[in-house]
């Protein structure tokens, strides 16, 4: 089970690498330019919804990029979460 | 959990060779654990297949030098390397020609081999 953080924008090399290593029952945190990805309409919302994994996103970034992180595509966090997150897994990964 | 065990470290690189700094410190950090004996595994995932064109005759010292250190890692205990057949395919980069052995994986040997280490760092 491996935490994976997506920190850069779906036109990244980073989304793609990252949506092939993804295994079902592991989860994914979006932050920075990844919390576009949950963007309402788009391919890559569609991509990660058609996945089986936790989808978290960090709450002051989505905030930022005018995103609705209340449509419950995914779950929100603040930092403290973050942190509580990486203590649930014993393998990161961070993709940008 | 023995304090004393030693974590077996997978190194991912995915980015092409000299556009950036990020291939550069995926191998200084694959040598930096190997120097200190630990277990370190090497996968170039997306554009670091880039990395594995052969040198050739005439081009760069850089190209060279890249070339030369990849070709070194066995000597240095790192020899569990694996290349995303994926991405070579798509860029028809011939891994039997890299500067070391790699062993070419899936999707799903990526996923396995990810799972299976307990340190991941991305570069």
């Amino acid at each position: 089970m491996i935490l994976h953080t997506l920190y850069a924008a779906p036109s990244n090399p980073a989304f793609a690498d990252c949506l092939r290593a993804l295994q079902p029952q592991d989860s994914l945190l979006l932050l920075g330019d990844g919390v576009y990805a949950l963007l309402p309409g788009s391919a890559p919302r569609t991509a990660l919804l058609a996945r089986q994994l936790e989808l978290y996103v960090l709450e002051p970034d989505a905030r930022t990029a005018g995103l609705d992180s209340t449509d419950g595509a995914a779950q929100t966090v603040d930092v403290d979460g973050f942190v509580a997150l990486t203590e649930r897994f014993p393998a990161q990964m961070a993709w940008y | 959990m023995a304090t004393n065990a030693r974590k077996r470290a997978l190194v991912v690189t995915r980015h092409s060779p000299y556009g950036g700094t990020l291939a550069r410190s995926a191998l200084d950090v694959a040598l930096a654990a190997a120097a200190f004996d630990q277990p370190v595994d090497l996968l170039f995932m997306g554009d670091g297949v880039l990395q594995l064109l052969p040198a050739q005759a005439g081009r760069s010292r850089d190209r060279k030098d890249m070339a030369r250190q990849l070709a070194a890692l066995p000597l240095y205990d790192i020899d569990h390397v694996y290349a995303d057949a994926e991405a070579a395919v798509h860029y028809g980069v011939e891994l039997g020609a890299a500067p070391l052995p790699v062993r070419p994986l899936e999707p799903n040997g990526i996923r396995s081999l990810m799972q299976a280490c307990d340190l991941l760092l991305g570069f």
